[in-house]
């Protein structure tokens, strides 16, 4: 048997403890988790950073399973949800303490921006079917009825209790519900000690901490070349929701119809081209860009004024962008 | 057979220390992982840059040799070369190359290909996190 001497043992330690020791990125590297699934009608994208793996892993699980418990609870395609429940109740009708939440939220938003969010748009949406398999141009009077019993105190919220003004009214929380769910999966994450998340659900953004030790960078889409962002902003802490006419529309005779309706018109809005908001949740950034994006470039930036710790990036129909005084600093163009 | 009575023989601190070589073969495997996708193709001869295009833009190119011409070809963002003067054509069979500090080399026509980030571009920088839209 070959015997080494006792020092030469020691001596073919060395590189081991040199590579070991001397990779400080690597070896202390935090564990990452990128786990991305199908929820709410969109690609649900969570990245959370720790010390661990195995926790990381359980917590991401568990904020995928809280989005799916919202959905469930908020989508109008579910005959037992809270949403189809409301939209079939002829009288007022009780939801969960979560529904009422959040109806209560974009109740505020539309009270503030003067009736342009609106949760009573389920029809009008039905009517124009842009997000479904055809989508067509309804007539003056199909818009008309559509719109019956919508606007201001279409619904009215006493504790859980949501009374509809017009029983034919259908609810749609499209606008706020991924908002609040992407919120939830944050609450998740962070009561599972973790520190350093993200949580993207289609564009609509909640992010936790930064991206380790540094900012997260968040691109903006530009909204008229489909490969290029149109700006940076770097944030921790905070939740950044786009709305854009390019993310579900169709076009005829060179006119593009979206899906992002003027209440008061039933049309969709023409004064924006997108609208990117930054605010501390994700639910209030979601129906402050649907309510900024149909107010347009001088009306919407007045709304965010009334929320506080809420800025705005805004492309206006004819290209040109607006930016709240909040976003000085953050923004890099592209 | 002869193995295992090898390893029957050693000692607590000869296990130690092949434990420790096979953890070191592994940190090193992890360590000298392949980089980031690449940006552009450099093409040497002789320490000598001879040819640098876009890994996006696709293309096919002779470039000479010692021995001759080598054909190059960039597509969906790799590279290979389709055909050498060289006479046992390894480097056809190295196939395709697409991520920074990946190689491809003809010893006998003299030419080296590399991938490179390309100027300006920090692979590790992504030019964001997240996409809102």
């Amino acid at each position: 048997m070959i015997r080494f001497p006792r020092f030469l043992h020691l001596l073919a330690l060395l590189p081991v403890l040199l590579i070991l020791g001397g990779c400080p990125g690597r070896s202390e590297a935090p564990a990452a988790v990128h786990r991305s699934r199908i929820l709410m009608g969109t690609v649900i994208e969570i990245t959370a950073y720790g010390p661990e793996q195995k926790p990381l892993e359980r917590a991401v699980g568990q904020a995928f399973a809280e989005m799916a418990r919202i959905e469930n609870l908020m989508t109008p395609h579910q005959p037992q949800s809270d949403v189809a429940h409301l939209s079939a109740a002829d009288g007022p009708l009780q939801v969960s303490p979560e529904t009422a939440a959040v109806i209560a939220a974009g109740l505020k938003v539309g009270a503030a921006s003067d009736g342009a969010f609106d949760m009573g748009l389920g029809r009008l949406k039905d009517l124009w079917d842009i997000e479904g398999e055809h989508p067509r141009i309804p007539g003056a009077e199909e818009l008309r009825a559509a719109l019956v019993g919508t606007g201001a105190g279409d619904l009215r919220l006493a504790g859980r209790t949501v009374t509809k003004r017009d029983p034919r009214l259908l609810v749609d929380l499209g606008g706020i519900a991924k908002g609040y769910a992407v919120d939830r999966a944050i609450a998740v994450l962070q009561a599972a000690g973790v520190k350093h998340a993200a949580v993207n659900a289609g564009g609509d953004i909640r992010l936790l901490g930064g991206r380790g030790d540094r900012p997260w960078k968040i691109g903006i889409q530009h909204p008229r070349r489909k490969d290029a962002i149109l700006a940076t902003l770097e944030l921790a802490n905070t939740a950044v929701v786009t709305s854009g006419d390019y993310e579900r529309f169709f076009e005829r005779d060179g006119v593009r119809y979206h899906h992002l309706f003027d209440p008061k018109t039933g049309q969709p809005a023409r004064l924006c081209r997108s609208v990117t908001i930054v605010a501390p949740e994700a639910m209030l950034a979601d129906a402050l860009a649907t309510a900024v994006f149909v107010l347009g470039p001088v009306a919407g930036p007045e709304l965010l004024q009334r929320f506080p710790g809420c800025e705005g990036l805004i492309v206006a129909a004819d290209g040109s962008t607006v930016t709240t005084p909040g976003l000085a600093g953050k923004v890099t163009w592209r | 057979m002869a193995l295992k009575g090898a390893w029957r023989r050693t000692r607590p601190l000869d296990r130690l220390l092949v434990a420790l070589l096979l953890i070191l073969c592994g940190v090193l495997l992890v360590w000298l992982r392949p980089g980031p996708p690449g940006s552009r193709v450099v093409v040497e001869r002789e320490g000598t840059v001879i040819f640098t295009a876009p890994l996006d833009v696709e293309r096919t190119v002779e470039l000479a040799g010692r021995l001759g011409p080598t054909r190059l070809a960039i597509r969906q963002g790799s590279v290979c070369i389709l055909d050498s003067p060289c006479p046992r054509k390894i480097c056809i069979g190295m196939g395709s190359i697409t991520r920074t500090g990946e190689l491809l080399a003809c010893v006998p026509n003299g030419l080296l290909v590399r991938i490179d980030g390309g100027p300006g571009v920090q692979p590790s920088e992504p030019a964001y996190d997240l996409l809102s839209r």
